[in-house]
């Protein structure tokens, strides 16, 4: 059982990982009509610039004027959009989940330790950073899932919507951090604590493709593909 | 309205709708991160004081939510009370946004789809002048 979890489990839990994403890949591209990925999000073809009037000066007032009217047209054409987006309706959520998804990368992916096993799995890893760095990397993820824990708890709207599952995905993405920082402190039985570290990131990464957390693939799919007025695929207003 | 009279369901056709939509329906309801952002870009739920009941993912999920967790085998009586879901909480405006990219109207309208398919749906006519018309 051990062995299983130290050796081949590592190469399955990977295998699943990345076949599990193709899989969902392939069927959304199964499962979507082409009609609906139609207006696929290429840019619109560029209208040919009024050619510049090389004979402008470069004069202060003129930069100005660039300045203010450049802006001010960026601002009309984008801000009615944005101001619906979460950046400005959840400033505080977006920033949360921005850097807890930052670092839910960047820690595994610059761990020592893990770099360590790919080189000598696979002969290449990534390089990694100081422990202290991969530290508080993981305690912020913490703390960033301590946040969202907070919210599904207490905040009445995020209670109405709350399933137990949710609070399972949350513990499944969040176990591989806290065993993790144990382990390379060594709090407790280094053994044991190694030992379910490694089953802990084993089960995130299989579940990845098969839970909500499809929402890593999911995310780009949706909104680079599907038509939509927030999305990056070109929609169109319906009112 | 001699079709929402009566007492029983045609699962057989809730089924067919169910399934004629389920690929796409079933990935955006499992991909629902249940985060309620998508809250405030509700004109209804700002409206009504923020009430979580009118968010835009309380309403999926306990309309067609619903309906696929019980694949379909469902009582008029729940079918009466989601029409108050999708008809009156959610005007299908098309104005909400969430950040995962899940498409809410999309849902909101095949919830309306099955109703309808059981002649459950708002009569304007017979109730559209009273007050609370569901
Ligand atoms: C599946 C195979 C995995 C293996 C074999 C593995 C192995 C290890 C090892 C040996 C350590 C170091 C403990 C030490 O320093 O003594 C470690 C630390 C850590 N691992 Fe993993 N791990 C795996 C998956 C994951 C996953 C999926 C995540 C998170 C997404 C993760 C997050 C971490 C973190 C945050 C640390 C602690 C870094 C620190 O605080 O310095 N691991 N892991
Ligand atoms: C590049 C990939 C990813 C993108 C673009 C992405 C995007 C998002 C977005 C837009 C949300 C909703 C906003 C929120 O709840 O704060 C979200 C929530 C979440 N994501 Fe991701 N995500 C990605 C990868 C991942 C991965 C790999 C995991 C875990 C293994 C993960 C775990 C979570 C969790 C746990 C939440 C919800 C927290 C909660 O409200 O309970 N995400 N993600
Ligand atoms: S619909 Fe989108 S914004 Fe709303 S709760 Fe679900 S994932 Fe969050
Ligand atoms: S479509 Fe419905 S849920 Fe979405 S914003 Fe409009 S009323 Fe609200």
């Amino acid at each position: 059982m051990e062995e299983f979890i130290r050796g081949p489990l590592v190469w399955i839990a990977f295998a699943v990982f990345f076949a599990g994403l193709l899989l969902q890949g392939w069927l959304f591209f199964r499962n979507t009509s082409p009609r609906q990925r139609r207006r696929l999000a290429v840019p619109e073809p560029k209208k040919k610039k009024p050619q510049k009037d090389k004979k402008t000066p470069l004069t202060p007032a003129a930069l100005y004027a660039w300045l203010v009217n450049g802006s001010s047209a960026c601002y009309q054409r984008h801000w009615p959009r944005l101001r619906r987006t979460v950046l400005f309706t959840h400033p505080f959520m977006t920033v949360v989940t921005v850097v807890f998804h930052t670092f839910l990368f960047a820690a595994p992916l610059l761990a020592r330790a893990h770099n360590e096993l790919l080189r000598r799995g696979l002969g290449a890893g990534l390089p990694s950073l100081a422990d202290a760095a991969v530290d508080a990397m993981t305690l912020v993820v913490l703390l960033c899932g301590a946040i969202f824990l907070w919210r599904r708890l207490l905040v009445r709207r995020v209670r109405a919507i709350t399933t137990f599952y949710d609070y399972l995905v949350l513990a499944i993405t969040l176990a591989p951090f806290v065993t993790g920082f144990m382990a390379a402190h060594h709090w407790l039985d280094y053994h044991t604590v190694i030992l379910v570290h490694i089953g802990c990131g084993e089960l995130m990464l299989m579940a990845i493709p098969f839970t909500k957390l499809g929402h890593m693939i999911y995310f780009f799919l949706y909104r680079f593909l599907l038509p939509g007025e927030y999305s990056f695929g070109q929609g169109s207003r319906a009112w | 309205m001699a079709a929402a009279q009566q007492a029983t369901v045609d699962t057989g056709k809730v089924k067919d709708l169910l399934a004629a939509h389920r690929a796409e329906m079933k990935r955006y309801l499992s991909h629902c991160m249940h985060c309620t952002l998508c809250a405030e870009s509700c004109f209804l739920f700002m409206a009504r004081d923020k009430d979580p009941r009118y968010m835009p993912s309380y309403k999926v999920l306990n309309s067609l939510g619903v309906l696929y967790r019980r694949r379909g085998r469902v009582e008029r009586s729940f079918l009466e009370k989601i029409k108050k879901i999708v008809w009156r909480n959610c005007v299908l405006c098309r104005r909400c946004y969430c950040p995962v990219g899940v498409d809410i109207p999309r849902m909101i309208a095949l919830a309306r789809a099955v109703c309808r398919s059981q002649g459950v749906y708002p009569d304007f006519d017979e109730q559209g002048h009273q007050e609370s018309w569901l």
